[in-house]
């Protein structure tokens, strides 16, 4: 809706298309409940957001008169709003927004903090978990954002070329970061946010079957198909978390299993490997059931080359110890402790945790635990950490 | 079974900061709010301004004034209506609606008679 707005308003009116927005929302809040849910929920939020922005822009146009095109604004009649309307140009919409939010001239952490907030819809304190950042850093970029938006006048259209290539690497993270928020949310009751997730790959698939195409945007199709396929096999029926040599198998779902090798193929084409690749083959190793732990750290020794990500490296570790041995990960996992990044990152700790107890370091172990509850995370994990310092007391 | 009058005050700059997925919290509890078996129904008041009218001097017609609309008072926005047991157990109810927990205000009273 805001990227529908903000082609109406213009990109420098980004602020107040994303407060009409808001107040369309909260007008669908205040009276959906009583009188129920209208018969096309998206067409009422459009079409009352729509007014709101004629409304101001009819009130602005008044109040200057003195403005030589003042009667072609109060004229501007962006035409009926009907669904096939809606649904042909809203895919085109977004992709624009999410393009003029990546746009050089924004720093790239703020383009992706931009992204994550009008596109996927990210409240200040979830972006910064996202980034294992504050949230004062965060809302600093995206008033800088928005004010580079509006002082240069940062286009809605769509790039080509050279810039298209660039613009697409900050919005291939941007849809990882959202992916990866829905994946494993950050707090809260639900471990899974699906919705992210599948507005990523929603996302992702737009892309991937616009012109602007590239085997890098079908193997990150292929990552989010793949790691959503196994979402329903993630959290069990009390909503708590399933490990992943403990999942059903039969709850993965096949067509998006399907879907991942069908992008991953497609992504074979070229001479292109980027690291989407890499993670494409690693997930998709994985949706086959039995997986061959051996292939997947030589994939993770490619990724961490690649990306010198501690995350990436702490993921590596988890396959060494599949393969080697509980003692050798613990050495991979080293100097990821003295990391300042990672100090509020349960999962470090869990997963040194995990690999103590394996050596029967029990106490050790518990230290670890009760340090990764200390983290913020969600509950169902907070759930499996408590069993987890249980099993430390023997 | 008596019936009750639930009056919801509004307050919409809580409302108003919240985020879009805050806000999309926010709307399934009140759906699910509005969709609990003691509710019989319930009315979004128009937010064009109410107009009071007063009464009438000895001689002449009411004095008709704008209402309490307002940004900073909290406007009457709507009403339910529930059934219940007894008024505590109406007050019970109401304790589980999402509006007290996003900065409104309900009153509660019963319906004379049921």
């Amino acid at each position: 809706m805001t990227a529908y707005l903000t082609r109406l308003l213009g990109s420098a009116r980004l602020d107040l298309a994303e407060e009409i927005v808001q107040e369309a929302m909260l007008r669908a809040l205040q009276t959906w409940p009583y009188q129920g849910v209208p018969e096309n929920p998206p067409a009422w939020l459009f079409r009352t957001a729509r007014n709101a922005a004629m409304d101001v822009v009819r009130h602005e146009s008044m109040a200057e008169r003195k403005q030589p095109n003042v009667k072609a604004q109060m004229e501007w009649d962006p035409g009926p709003l009907d669904d096939e309307l809606l649904n042909d140009n809203l895919g085109d919409d977004e992709l624009r927004m999410i393009f003029m939010c990546c746009h050089p001239e924004i720093p790239r952490d703020a383009s992706v903090a931009l992204s994550l907030k009008i596109a996927g819809g990210f409240s200040v304190r979830e972006i910064a978990r996202a980034f294992l950042t504050e949230e004062p850093a965060i809302a600093q970029r995206l008033v800088r954002a928005k004010r580079q938006i509006r002082e240069r006048n940062l286009s809605f259209d769509l790039p080509r070329g050279a810039e298209l290539k660039q613009r697409l690497t900050a919005v291939l993270e941007v849809l990882y970061f959202v992916f990866n928020e829905g994946y494993t949310a950050h707090e809260g009751e639900d471990l899974v946010r699906r919705d992210l997730c599948f507005e990523a790959l929603r996302l992702a698939r737009l892309i991937a079957s616009s012109s602007s195409a590239e085997p890098r945007v079908h193997a990150l199709a292929a990552v989010l198909a793949f790691q959503s396929a196994r979402l329903p096999a993630r959290v069990d029926a009390l909503g708590d978390l399933v490990l992943l040599e403990d999942q059903d198998h039969s709850r993965w779902d096949r067509p998006l299993i399907d879907l991942g090798f069908h992008h991953f193929n497609l992504s074979m084409q070229g001479d292109e490997v980027s690291e989407y690749h890499v993670q494409a083959a690693i997930a998709s190793i994985h949706v086959q059931g039995h997986p061959d732990w051996s292939a997947i750290l030589t994939l993770y020794d490619q990724l961490c080359e690649m990306n010198g990500s501690p995350v990436v490296a702490l993921n590596r570790a988890v396959a060494v110890a599949k393969v080697r041995g509980p003692a050798e990960a613990l050495a991979a996992i080293e100097p990821l402790i003295a990391n300042p990044a990672l100090r509020e990152y349960y999962l470090l700790l869990a997963v040194r945790g995990h690999l103590l107890l394996e050596l029967e370091r029990r106490e050790e172990a518990a230290a670890c635990y009760k340090a990764a509850l200390q983290c913020r995370c969600s509950e169902p994990e907070r759930r499996l950490l408590r069993r987890k310092l249980a099993e430390c007391a023997g | 079974m008596s019936q009750y009058l639930l009056l919801l005050y509004d307050n919409s700059s809580n409302l108003r900061s919240l985020s879009p997925e805050e806000m999309q919290k926010a709307f399934e509890k009140y759906m699910a709010w509005s969709k609990m078996p003691f509710t019989k129904g319930g009315k979004r008041l128009a937010e064009d301004h109410g107009r009071i009218m007063h009464p009438a001097p000895a001689t002449g017609k009411s004095r008709v004034t704008d209402g309490p609309y307002s940004e900073t008072k909290e406007v009457l926005g709507g009403f339910y209506l529930i059934e219940a047991d007894s008024y505590d157990h109406a007050v019970e109810l109401t304790h589980g609606h999402p509006h007290l927990e996003y900065g409104g205000a309900i009153e509660v009273r019963q319906i004379f008679g049921t």
